[in-house]
């Protein structure tokens, strides 16, 4: 039977991954593949940097820094393995996941090996249940939503706004919180829809925007439908605004949508690259020929976060770590981070962007 | 016919040579667009880039690939023409050693899966992945009566391990029940939907019943995504409870009024535990479906179902009903899915309509028609496989799911009726022992 | 009504992608009895393969839209039916004569196996390329609504309807539409007449693939966006046209892919978008029950 065989087999990457204490492994997680590797992909290299950066001042507690790199692939049952896996290799510290979805099911299995996790996953579910080991360094969708409704409700005054979204746990949340936002404002949505996204056709939403004289549409979802979408509208001579969220950061939508783009605004934390004390950081990306745009910065911060932390705590055992993050306030590139009782980050705001020739930038 | 892989004649030099210029030439052409050239984003616009030295290593695999699997092939059909001229050997008395080397493989592997844990009591991903592998086993034992004994098509098994899964989130979450007290309800929610679905389509045939039962999957996921206010929507439903031993829960720190597993055996709490239980729960499960699934095989129903896989025609001509025969596979089938289902959400603790799609019914079939339809066994050593082989992959990275497609094509090329195929009927007249394990 | 007129022209543009599709299923389901999960994926293939092809034409700075399209289609059948081929002669024909489950495993399995190729040697990013064939005629200014339809969707629709003819006339009045037909009757009866069965299966296999070529084309030309997933939805969409019109039959694939896309259109433009692929299972269920082969499938023969 080779069920021994494997028993026989799974023992040796059990052994493989038994931790080297000389070394402070730490880990990330996200889609490294799959649809939304380039998000995977902005992840791994801030933190690579970021860890580089340590190591050379000295490492954390005088250890140097490991980076464990696991890729779920945004399925929510590879997420669990992959926790797992980092579970074994004795990881004193986790950023990711990426999706909220994998994120909920991967923190239960964090929380019980006593690992602390800082996420940029926006699902309020992902701090809303009670764990104490989850710290979130960007915003929530209900924050997100608040902003975008708001916005969309004065900027757009009078014209019609349809609420869209792809069904995915991320998208809908969004979508849900931008037409409260926007209902509470007076300006209610003209049509919400919901689209499957991985389709590619996409004229039957368009005309029917296109018939009930819809000029925004907000967007609960990810980039490369709202590129597809922008350029049906385009050949069904449809004049339409998007406003979507976090993931528009993505400069895939831009090559995909090609100068449509310009008509996305999208909202964001406000952005690192801006942030003064940001600039040899991210002069030292650009050096290294990587645009620090999306999730590098968050990741960078994520690790300076952990750096900062169990500096503090003069350990990087659980419980001191995580009262030292729970209490402390830590200078990272991203801002000052402090979180709340739930683990949320005290002072996020998200700010209006808008794409203009392949750069985004605040929205006037 | 032109050079098929298994050639009955040897070849010459010459004539090897020719054929795998013909191979690297196909290679070549497959490479191409693929290999090749490629498209980068060069600043908001796509660019051609080439790559042909990478083709060039292609090609050249294919052709160096081709003459030693050529020489391979034919070293093991001489040496196989040999033996088989040597001995004469009669089909019987294979069968039959092939049938004792699978009932000793079988204790084998049961020794091995309730040793497992104790081996590896603090190695948490194996203990995890070998639960992976224990669900797949129980839907693949399921899904064995349907297609395995009965012979009907199904491509939705996924929505009965669906159907149990939400069956016992909701149960939990909102009205509160066990997961003892839950475990039967779910189970007969999945075979109810088995018979509602089963009813009215069984009377098509063959691949018509596989894309109406593929689309049944297909229509309760999206029924999942989108009636939010009953499944959660795409958000799922999370913190679901976990099963608890006789009242036991593996907390650290339990609710008020109960008694915590650790507490009560006076040992030190740790994660591993509730872990481990949980893999000799399905273990337990497991087994229950295997010797439930054995002992229907030798009843009227089961031997109904064999018979209806070997010719409709002749069952109905023999007066029996073959619509209840099938409903009660589908019914059973679904049943069993809806158990696995249930365990599945109890130990994920969190189930969205992303776990259930098509490709998971997909691998299922795979792992019962891989391990040869109607084996028990196979269908064990093909869960195992299809489990490990992307887990394995992870130091692979992005090969990983290269390399299943490729398993699952070359397994079946290899073993087209499945690693252990039999399609003997389970009881013969006048021979009533031998159970295939 | 101007409104259902665009959903119309929609829904007959989607069509006719599902119906190219669908063909390939039926024609390989006819001749060898088998579903093939990786034609979807074949045609995901030739789709990356039409904008490698756009984009050397771009960087050569080839102005002729006819003239580029010719040389796209060209080279895109060309290397699709190369893989056509192949994954016949890999992955189905050493399983011919084996059990029906085994060549569909197999299929799943260089499903797989295609998507992750393309993954590996062209990125998990989409691809986009600028539109290729902009504007449009307006057919129909209602006072509310402006009925469009783009040059590009008429290009699908005339495209499909000449192929259409095309493969009728070749199934129907050329030697190798009689030999296919010969082969899907009986293929060891037809092998001893001297028809040579292998080849024609390759050929079929290419045929087929040549199709999806096309649609591949048309989806580059029309979305412009292509990722490494698009095969899965579209196989699976082309798969349910294929049973629904009756599988096995050439003019019952492009009914229900026609079908198809119209409901799908209708569906989502008057009642719940999200619930359309609900309405089109459903509907193939209920065809299904009526009439158990498909609406223009022979019934199958039983023989005693």
């Amino acid at each position: 039977m080779k069920k021994t065989l494997f028993a026989a087999a799974l023992g040796a990457i059990g052994a493989l991954a038994v931790p080297a204490h000389a070394e402070l492994p730490v880990a990330i997680a996200g889609p490294m593949t799959g649809q939304y590797a380039s998000a995977g992909d902005q992840i791994r290299k801030g933190a690579e940097m970021a860890i580089a950066d340590i190591n050379a001042r000295g490492g954390v507690l005088g250890e140097k820094l490991v980076l464990e790199v696991g890729d779920d692939a945004c399925d929510p049952k590879q997420a669990v393995s992959v926790a797992n896996t980092m579970v074994n290799k004795g990881i004193v510290f986790m950023h990711g996941h990426w999706c909220s979805s994998s994120t909920i099911p991967a923190s239960e299995v964090y929380v019980e090996a006593d690992i602390p996790m800082a996420t940029v996953s926006t699902n309020p579910q992902v701090t809303e249940r009670g764990l104490e080991n989850i710290f979130r360094i960007m915003g929530r969708d209900d924050q997100q939503g608040m902003v975008a409704g708001t916005y969309l409700a004065t900027q757009f005054k009078g014209k019609k706004i349809a609420v869209v979204d792809d069904k995915s746990a991320y998208g809908k949340g969004l979508a849900d919180e931008i037409a409260k936002a926007m209902t509470a404002k007076g300006a209610t949505p003209a049509l919400r829809e919901s689209i499957t996204a991985g389709e590619k056709d996409y004229s039957g939403l368009v005309t029917k925007l296109k018939r009930d004289g819809v000029e925004v549409m907000a967007y609960g979802g990810y980039h490369t439908e709202v590129a597809l979408i922008l350029r049906q509208a385009q050949q069904a001579g449809l004049d339409l605004t998007v406003m979507g969220g976090d993931t528009m950061t993505n400069s895939e939508l831009v090559t995909a949508a090609g100068p449509a783009a310009d008509k996305v605004l999208f909202t964001f934390s406000p952005d690192p690259r801006k942030n003064p004390d940001a600039a040899p950081v991210v002069e030292k990306f650009r050096a290294a020929k990587v645009e620090p745009e999306g999730y590098v910065l968050y990741a960078y911060a994520a690790m300076q976060l952990f750096e900062q932390a169990a500096t503090a705590a003069k350990s990087t055992d659980y419980v001191p770590l995580e009262k030292a993050l729970r209490g402390g306030t830590f200078k990272t590139v991203i801002g000052d981070l402090a979180f709340d009782a739930k683990g949320d980050q005290q002072a996020p705001g998200f700010v209006v962007y808008r794409w203009q020739g392949g750069q985004y930038d605040y929205a006037k | 016919m032109s050079a098929v892989v298994f050639a009955h004649h040897r070849m010459s030099p010459a004539e090897r040579v020719r054929d795998a210029a013909w191979v690297a030439f196909v290679a070549l052409l497959l490479g191409i667009p693929l290999i090749g050239l490629t498209t980068v984003d060069a600043g908001g616009r796509l660019e051609v880039s080439t790559r042909f030295g990478m083709l060039a290593l292609f090609v050249a695999i294919a052709f160096g690939g081709r003459i030693a699997l050529r020489a391979t092939v034919d070293h093991f059909k001489a040496r196989k023409l040999a033996r088989q001229q040597a001995r004469g050997a009669s089909e019987a008395t294979a069968a039959s050693t092939t049938r004792r080397v699978s009932t000793w493989l079988g204790w084998f592997a049961l020794g091995a899966s309730i040793g497992l844990p104790i081996l590896f009591s603090d190695n948490r991903y194996v203990v995890d992945t070998a639960t992976t592998v224990l669900i797949y086993v129980m839907l693949g034992w399921g899904l064995n009566v349907v297609v395995g004994l009965a012979g009907l098509l199904d491509l939705g098994y996924v929505a009965f391990y669906a159907v149990g899964a939400y069956s016992y989130a909701i149960l939990a979450t909102e009205h509160g029940w066990g997961f003892w007290q839950a475990l039967p309800v779910s189970g007969a929610m999945a075979a109810t939907f088995g018979i509602l679905l089963g009813y009215p389509i069984l009377r098509l045939r063959g691949d018509y019943l596989a894309i109406v039962t593929l689309g049944f999957g297909e229509i309760i996921r999206i029924i999942l995504v989108n009636w939010t206010d009953f499944s959660g929507g795409p958000n799922g439903i999370s913190s679901i409870p976990r099963p608890s031993f006789f009242g036991l829960e593996f907390t650290r720190r339990p609710a008020e009024g109960e008694q915590s597993f650790a507490a009560f055996f006076g040992l030190d709490y740790s994660p591993m535990q509730r872990l481990i239980f949980l893999y000799y729960l399905i273990l337990v499960l497991a087994l229950l479906t295997h010797v439930f699934v054995s002992r229907l095989r030798r009843l009227p129903v089961g031997r109904a179902w064999e018979a209806l896989r070997e010719d409709e025609i002749a069952c109905r001509a023999m007066g029996m009903n073959t619509t209840n025969i099938k409903l009660s596979a589908f019914a059973i089938g679904a049943m069993l899915g809806g158990f696995a289902g249930v365990f599945f959400a109890a130990r994920q603790g969190f189930i969205s309509p992303e776990s259930f799609v098509f490709t998971e019914s997909a691998i299922v079939l795979a792992i019962v028609v891989l391990g040869g339809m109607g084996s028990q066994l196979g269908v064990v050593l093909a869960a195992a496989l299809l489990v490990l082989i992307p887990e394995f992959g992870r130091n692979f990275a992005e090969y990983r799911m290269l390399l299943f497609g490729a398993a699952m094509v070359l397994i079946m090329v290899w073993k087209p009726g499945g690693l252990l195929s039999h399609r003997e009927p389970t009881v013969r007249l006048g021979q009533r022992e031998e159970t295939p394990a | 009504m101007a409104y259902a007129l665009q959903q119309l022209i929609n829904g007959l543009t989607l069509g006719s992608m599902y119906g190219l599709i669908a063909i390939g299923y039926t024609m390989v389901y006819g001749i060898i009895g088998m579903i093939n999960f990786a034609h979807g994926d074949i045609f995901m293939v030739s789709a990356f393969i039409a904008v490698t092809c756009f984009t050397l034409l771009a960087a050569a700075d080839v102005s002729s839209i006819p003239l580029a399209l010719m040389f796209v289609l060209m080279v895109t059948i060309f290397f699709t039916s190369a893989y056509g081929w192949a994954v016949e002669r890999v992955a189905y024909r050493p399983l011919r004569g084996s059990t029906r489950l085994a060549p569909l495993i197999s299929a799943i399995g260089m499903s797989i196996f295609l998507q992750n190729t393309v993954q590996l040697t062209q990125g998990a990013r989409v691809k986009p390329i600028p539109p290729v064939i902009e504007g449009g005629i307006e057919l129909w200014a209602a006072p509310d609504f402006t009925v469009q339809i783009g040059w590009s969707q008429l290009l699908i629709i005339v495209t499909t309807v000449v192929l259409m003819t095309a493969f009728t006339w070749m199934i129907t009045r050329t030697p190798f539409g009689r030999q296919q037909r010969a082969c899907e009757q009986d293929r060891t009866m037809a092998a001893l007449l001297g028809v040579n069965v292998d080849r024609t299966i390759s050929l079929t296999f290419m045929l087929g693939a040549s199709l999806a070529a096309v649609a591949g084309v048309m989806v580059s030309v029309y979305y412009g966006v292509v990722d490494f997933f698009i095969g899965f939805l579209a196989g699976i969409k082309a798969f349910t046209a294929a049973v629904l019109g009756g599988i096995g039959s050439l003019p019952g694939a492009m009914l229900g892919g026609l079908l198809i896309g119209l409901i799908e259109s209708f569906w989502a433009a008057y009642l719940w978008a999200e619930y359309k692929d609900v309405a089109t299972f459903g509907i193939l269920c209920l065809v299904l029950m009526l009439r158990p082969s498909g609406l223009l499938g022979r019934p199958e023969v039983e023989k005693v």
